[in-house]
């Protein structure tokens, strides 16, 4: 161990001997390991708020929709849709909407014409949307077992209407849909995945039967898979969802649009890992080169060590070591410097910081790689130095 | 570290080297010698008489072409590299004309070098550097580094390095051929000093006023030996 350690201090001693010649050699793999921290973190953190609003959103949300049959008007899913989804083992949860049509809906606080009357898509929705949905209100409660066992008049706006509504957080607020008042008793908050249900009003499912009509069949399916189950699970859907009926059902991955326009510019990436791992490679032939020459430089030092008692095997191990240093050393503050190009250039154009952490550690074992066979040649070289022959006797 | 009993510390036998393939140099013709624990000797004989390659094979820096070469006993030729270093480091110390100092190293850091590899925790290495450092009268200058002292001073860091390892025999390369006289004078004396029952110095040299502060002279010429005067060490 004590040997290991001489020889760790050996080779510390000649790299710090010559600091000049030492950075030289290191700028092989600090450019090599920079250019590749570098270009991968750019080009992904060029994407980094896509990615950072998709790992926000999360990828396991499906949506199932009725295809409908020809000449049928609206097309909705078996009444036992969601007792079906929720049985497919991969899937977490399940909730469906039923859209009604052609429903008016004026805002109101007493008043009648407080604002202008206009359609608003009004949605029959289960109590575990916001869950299966994953987003919380942004205004006091969701629709509850309550208000279905109560038969209570209770509506939850999206979070775009509220805002077209004006309306007042905690403000006692009603809603005329058609000719019935409901009492507004939340806000949903934003729904990214789904904007079309930032408009809409939710009402439950016996308000929409007793009100409207309605026949309560689903028209809208929304499933919460299982982690890394997503594509199996909408792919098993609509047999599920649909078994026996007549009409077909279609699924989509809403954060499929947002992942693709979250993936980083791959071709400039390869382009410019390919320029580090280059710049890796010439940087191993200036190791060789300069490490070659300075074993010729240092021919009376390893003279002087042969002649103390140092080995031949001795000698090899102290270049070879300065090699892998060199390698340790540049690797880390190429590293460190590519990510300082990324801060940069991150702050200065407001991207989200990505880096590349898992891929570090390979990029800088190659850099420390590409100097130890670098130093190979120049460290047997110096370990077959004849003493004699460096030392200039008599 | 102390000689295998009443042998010589080193034997020559019949030893000869030569040099090239086609143009073949004979340095050193059939030379047979004994070097004893307690010799102070010295070699001297003009450019070209052997001296060197004398010295580089006394110091298991080569190997003879032909005949023995016996250190304490051990034949050297039977060594692998691995034990002629072991057998350089353990019982012999150099000091060579140019000193050979190791530039980017430190007064003690150069002498450490000679401990390293040994298994000595770092501090008794340095401490032991320290004391050798003392024994040359250079305690105060341990942290200087080669260029920031005198010829004198870098061959006495040298003698330093030579004897920190507690040789059995000291190897001199003309010690003060590159040194002034009040420098030379003050490195023999310390050469001097360096004479024990336990331990052989050899000085390799063409300065007839520092071979005759020897004990005993050996004359080379054409690779052979052609004097072996002992005068005694009450000369």
């Amino acid at each position: 161990m004590t040997r290991f350690v001489d020889l760790l201090s050996v080779a510390w001693a000649g790299l710090t001997a010559r600091k000049s010649r030492t950075l030289l050699i290191m700028l092989g793999p600090i450019v090599g390991v920079a250019a590749m921290v570098g270009a991968v973190g750019l080009t992904e953190s060029a994407k980094g708020d896509l990615k950072a609003k998709l790992a926000q959103l999360g990828t396991s949300l499906i949506v199932a929709q009725a295809g409908g049959a020809f000449g049928q008007q609206t097309p909705t899913l078996p009444d036992d849709a969601v007792v079906r989804a929720a049985a497919i083992p991969t899937v977490a949860g399940a909730a469906a909407t039923s859209e009604l049509s052609g429903i008016v809906a004026i805002p109101t606080v007493g008043s009648k014409d407080f604002f202008a009357a206009f359609p608003v898509p009004v949605q029959a929705a289960d109590t575990a949307l916001p869950q299966v949905l994953e987003v919380p209100m942004s205004e006091g409660r969701w629709l509850d077992q309550a208000d279905l066992d109560d038969h209570a008049r209770s509506a939850v706006l999206g979070a775009g209407l509220a805002k077209q509504y004006g309306y007042l957080r905690g403000e006692i607020r009603t809603i005329r849909l058609n000719q019935t008042d409901y009492g507004v008793v939340g806000v949903l908050g934003t729904v990214q995945l789904d904007p079309g249900l930032d408009n809409a009003v939710f009402i439950t499912e016996w308000s929409a039967k007793n009100d409207f009509g309605s026949g309560g069949d689903p028209t809208t399916l929304y499933v919460r898979s299982r982690d890394g189950r997503t594509r199996a699970t909408a792919s098993a859907l609509p047999t599920a969802v649909n078994l026996g009926g007549s009409n077909s059902v279609s699924t989509k991955i809403p954060s499929d649009a947002l992942q693709a326009s979250a993936q980083a510019d791959k071709t400039l990436q390869q382009t410019a890992l390919f320029a580090g791992l280059l710049a890796l490679a010439v940087g191993g032939l200036g190791i060789a080169n300069v490490m070659s020459i300075s074993v010729i430089q240092r021919s009376t030092e390893i003279g002087i060590r042969r002649a103390v008692g140092h080995t031949r095997s001795q000698i090899a191990a102290q270049f070879l070591l300065e090699a892998l240093f060199v390698g340790v050393l540049g690797g880390l503050i190429g590293a460190a410097l590519g990510a300082g190009i990324v801060f940069t250039i991150s702050a200065i154009a407001h991207w989200v910081v990505v880096l590349a952490y898992r891929q570090m550690p390979i990029w800088i074992g190659l850099a420390i790689g590409v100097s130890v066979v670098a130093g190979l040649s120049p460290s047997i070289k110096a370990a077959r130095l004849e003493p004699l022959a460096t030392l200039r006797l008599g | 570290m102390t000689g295998s009993g009443s042998g010589p510390l080193l034997e020559l036998e019949g030893v000869s080297r030569v040099y090239g393939d086609e143009v073949q140099v004979h340095a050193l013709r059939e030379v047979s010698l004994e070097v004893h624990a307690g010799d102070f000797l010295s070699i001297i004989g003009p450019s070209g008489s052997g001296k060197s390659t004398m010295l580089g094979l006394l110091g298991c820096l080569d190997l003879p072409s032909s005949g023995t070469i016996r250190i304490d006993g051990q034949d050297v030729a039977s060594l692998d590299d691995a034990g002629r270093s072991a057998l350089r480091g353990n019982s012999i110390g150099f000091v060579f004309q140019q000193f050979h100092l190791i530039p980017h190293l430190s007064a003690v850091g150069n002498v450490e070098a000679a401990l390293l590899y040994r298994g000595l925790r770092p501090s008794a290495r340095r401490e032991r550097a320290l004391d050798a450092l003392d024994r040359v009268g250079l305690a105060g200058r341990a942290s200087h580094r080669p260029v920031q002292m005198s010829g004198g001073e870098q061959q006495r860091v040298a003698i330093a390095r030579a004897i920190v390892t507690a040789p059995l025999m000291i190897l001199a390369d003309e010690p003060t051929g590159a040194l002034d006289s009040a420098n030379t004078s003050q490195v023999l004396d310390i050469f001097r000093d360096l004479r024990s029952d336990e331990r052989a110095v050899v000085m390799v040299t063409h300065d007839l006023n520092v071979a005759a502060t020897t004990d005993r002279t050996i004359s080379m010429r054409d690779g052979r030996i052609v004097a072996d005067d002992a005068r005694g060490p009450d000369r």
